[in-house]
């Protein structure tokens, strides 16, 4: 390379508008109601969530799965100009790698409300079981937290080799953590629909193209309210990163679903899933999951690409189409029951479960992500985490 | 530096020294009462055959699928199950299975399998599922975290949230076997405690299930002695073993 890169200017907001006042005050209250929904839980125990003793995992799972993925994703994004010497992503390093830990404490957030015994939950750091990927987890989401905000210390004391080391280290722990997550689900040899190597590389590319869902419109929104100046290509680039994750995406679910069809055994179970109307799982797989990526897609396509809402809409689009991604990987394999009896044709009881979350469930799980943005929004205030112009530093040079 | 105030004080020294040796040392007692609780546990192996035909006639005779039979009844009694509609804790689950459609039913009593290779175990967070020296897989309600994770390693959907308190539902409590709170998981133990209670006074241990049923249609016993009548009835009968494929080698077999 061997030119001298600028040194980008990283900036505190003033954070003394009215609207971001509002703006913080929004995300409180959610974050309250989330609190509340939690104490009632706690109070009067799960019966209050839409879960049952044959779809004992739900939205909280997914939550976690989810939270994971945008924070590995996250940190990725963040580790673009540090590791792959993508050095115009330099701007967005530190900001990402403060979401990345702020999601990563909203995870851990979403394991200790979905459990049932909290009180208990001190166990998890005494007892530990070498077999249990969940375990390897509990120790895996903690360093994975420690990880962030040493490389985001490190960034800070612009220590330029140091920060190189630790982003790569960084990157290498995201993928780690978010496989084992992937392998919570994916290694659960008793259940056809979960069972799947496909599940860990998949948890990793659903893990960035989620962190960038969410990244991509949370900068747009950051900038412009900030009346910071930006380049829309930058954004572009990264929209293109997540459009060719998206492709794989689908690929692989379209590998997935010929897999569990084509086994005679799994094959009426798996049709029945996606297609019978008895449960929401087929809405939130065609609409949700499918729907949304490919009409995200068709926007990336279309001429309306590379403009600032066009850009918006499909980032958002793919952040939720991620999250019914992860909501049909845990629930349907729960809903439809486990052949106990093969060879047997008629079995009783046989019922698919149908799962719906209750209000409950959904204030924990937008609480925690509500969450997320409040610190972001605290965060950009207290730290020099956000670049005083999101252009591309060569720009930057030669204006200078 | 406030000299010798800030110092701990030699009698405080000694008595702290004392405390801690003396507590190492119960530590290793327990530890080693423990050890020979092993020793001793190591010299079974739980297992259970149950007589489907049997089993099919039981609820047959209570007027078909949806029955409860004394087996689930008792057991619901003496483990402090509570009884529900809508989440169904009974830790036994009967199953009606044809070959098809028009085909006379046979009926399937499924508790926890307790397996030789538990998937339950292998997942728990906690260690707080795990297998004893005498194949008993057992929950430790204190250290139990409610996570769940264990009921989908479950090949044979065996395990209970339990979410709702179930002291409010109680009738009776009986205050020998674990009485539990919302937000833990439960399953079939076996009823451990009735099998270690009896096995400690001489007798011949079985479990609650094993003694409600009229028809004798459950079998129970030690699976490393020879002589044991399930021994017995698997050296000279016919079993299946549920989802064998998974290779957790269930301990529950089923005589068809």
């Amino acid at each position: 390379m061997g030119v001298e890169v600028p040194k980008i200017d990283f900036t505190k907001i003033e954070g003394r508008s009215k609207g971001y006042y509002v703006i913080c005050l929004i995300w409180l209250i959610i974050c309250v109601i989330g609190a509340y929904a939690y104490y009632l839980i706690w109070i009067h125990g799960d019966q209050l969530t839409g879960l049952n003793n044959q779809v004992p995992w739900g939205f909280g799972i997914a939550a976690v799965c989810y939270f994971i993925g945008a924070s590995a994703g996250s940190l990725i994004v963040s580790a673009l100009s540090g590791v792959f010497e993508k050095e115009e992503f330099k701007i967005f390093s530190r900001s990402a790698a403060f979401f990345a830990a702020a999601m990563i404490v909203a995870a851990m957030g979403a394991i200790f409300t979905d459990i049932g015994n909290p009180e208990n939950s001190l166990n998890f750091l005494m007892h530990f079981n070498p077999t249990s990927i969940f375990s390897w987890n509990a120790f895996l989401y903690s360093s994975y937290f420690v990880v962030c905000v040493v490389y985001l210390l490190a960034q800070f004391e612009e220590k330029k080799f140091l920060t190189r080391c630790i982003a790569v280290f960084a990157v290498a722990w995201a993928v780690l953590v978010h496989s084992g997550t992937g392998g919570i689900i994916g290694f659960i040899y008793s259940n056809d629909f979960y069972h799947s190597p496909l599940t860990v590389p998949l948890f990793i590319i659903s893990a960035i193209a989620s962190g960038l869902g969410l990244l991509i419109p949370t900068y747009i929104l950051t900038f412009k309210w900030t009346r910071r100046e930006y380049d829309l290509d930058l954004f572009w680039t990264l929209t293109k990163i997540m459009g060719a994750m998206v492709i794989i995406l689908l690929y692989c679910f379209i590998v997935e679903g010929f897999e569990k069809g084509y086994m005679p055994s799994s094959h009426e179970a798996f049709l029945r899933m996606i297609m019978s109307p008895e449960t929401p799982v087929p809405y939130v797989y065609w609409f949700g999951q499918i729907g949304l990526m490919l009409l995200a897609l068709a926007i990336m396509l279309s001429p309306y690409r590379k403009t600032e809402k066009g850009i918006f809409v499909a980032s958002l689009l793919v952040a939720i189409a991620v999250f019914c991604e992860r909501y049909t990987l845990v629930v349907p394999g729960l809903s439809y029951p486990y052949e106990i009896f093969p060879g047997y044709e008629v079995v009783k009881p046989f019922h698919i479960v149908p799962y719906f979350p209750t209000w409950e469930e959904w204030a924990i799980v937008l609480g925690l992500l509500a969450g997320v943005y409040l610190a972001y929004c605290i965060g950009i205030k207290i730290f020099a985490i956000l670049p005083e112009k999101a252009v591309k530093v060569e720009e930057v040079s030669k204006n200078e | 530096m406030r000299g010798d105030n800030s110092m701990i004080s030699r009698r405080r020294f000694l008595l702290l020294t004392m405390a801690g040796a003396t507590a190492i040392a119960t530590g290793k007692a327990f530890e080693f009462r423990e050890d020979s609780r092993d020793d001793e546990l190591s010299k079974y192996k739980w297992g259970m055959v149950i007589d489907v035909d049997k089993c099919t006639e039981c609820v047959k005779s209570r007027g078909g699928f949806g029955a409860r039979p004394p087996c689930i009844e008792e057991c619901s009694k003496a483990n402090n199950v509570p009884p529900d509609d809508k989440y169904y804790y009974d830790l036994i689950r009967i199953y009606e299975v044809r070959e098809r459609e028009d085909a006379e039913p046979l009926y399937f009593p499924v508790m926890c399998q307790e397996c030789e290779h538990p998937g339950c175990v292998q997942v728990c967070l906690t260690k707080a599922s795990y297998k004893r020296k005498d194949g008993i897989v057992v929950v430790d309600l204190h250290r139990c975290i409610g996570c769940r994770y264990c009921m989908i390693a479950c090949p044979y959907n065996a395990r209970r949230f339990l979410f709702e308190d179930p002291k409010e539902k109680l009738k009776v409590v009986n205050p020998e076997a674990p009485v539990r709170k919302h937000g833990v998981v439960m399953k079939c133990e076996f009823c451990v405690w009735k099998i270690d209670r009896e096995r400690e006074e001489g007798k011949e241990p079985k479990p609650v299930c094993v003694e409600a049923c009229p028809y004798n249609a459950l079998t129970f016993g030690n699976l490393k002695d020879p002589n044991s009548e399930v021994s017995k009835i698997l050296r000279t009968s016919k079993v299946i073993t549920l989802r064998a494929n998974l290779g957790t080698n269930p301990k529950v077999k089923y005589k068809l």
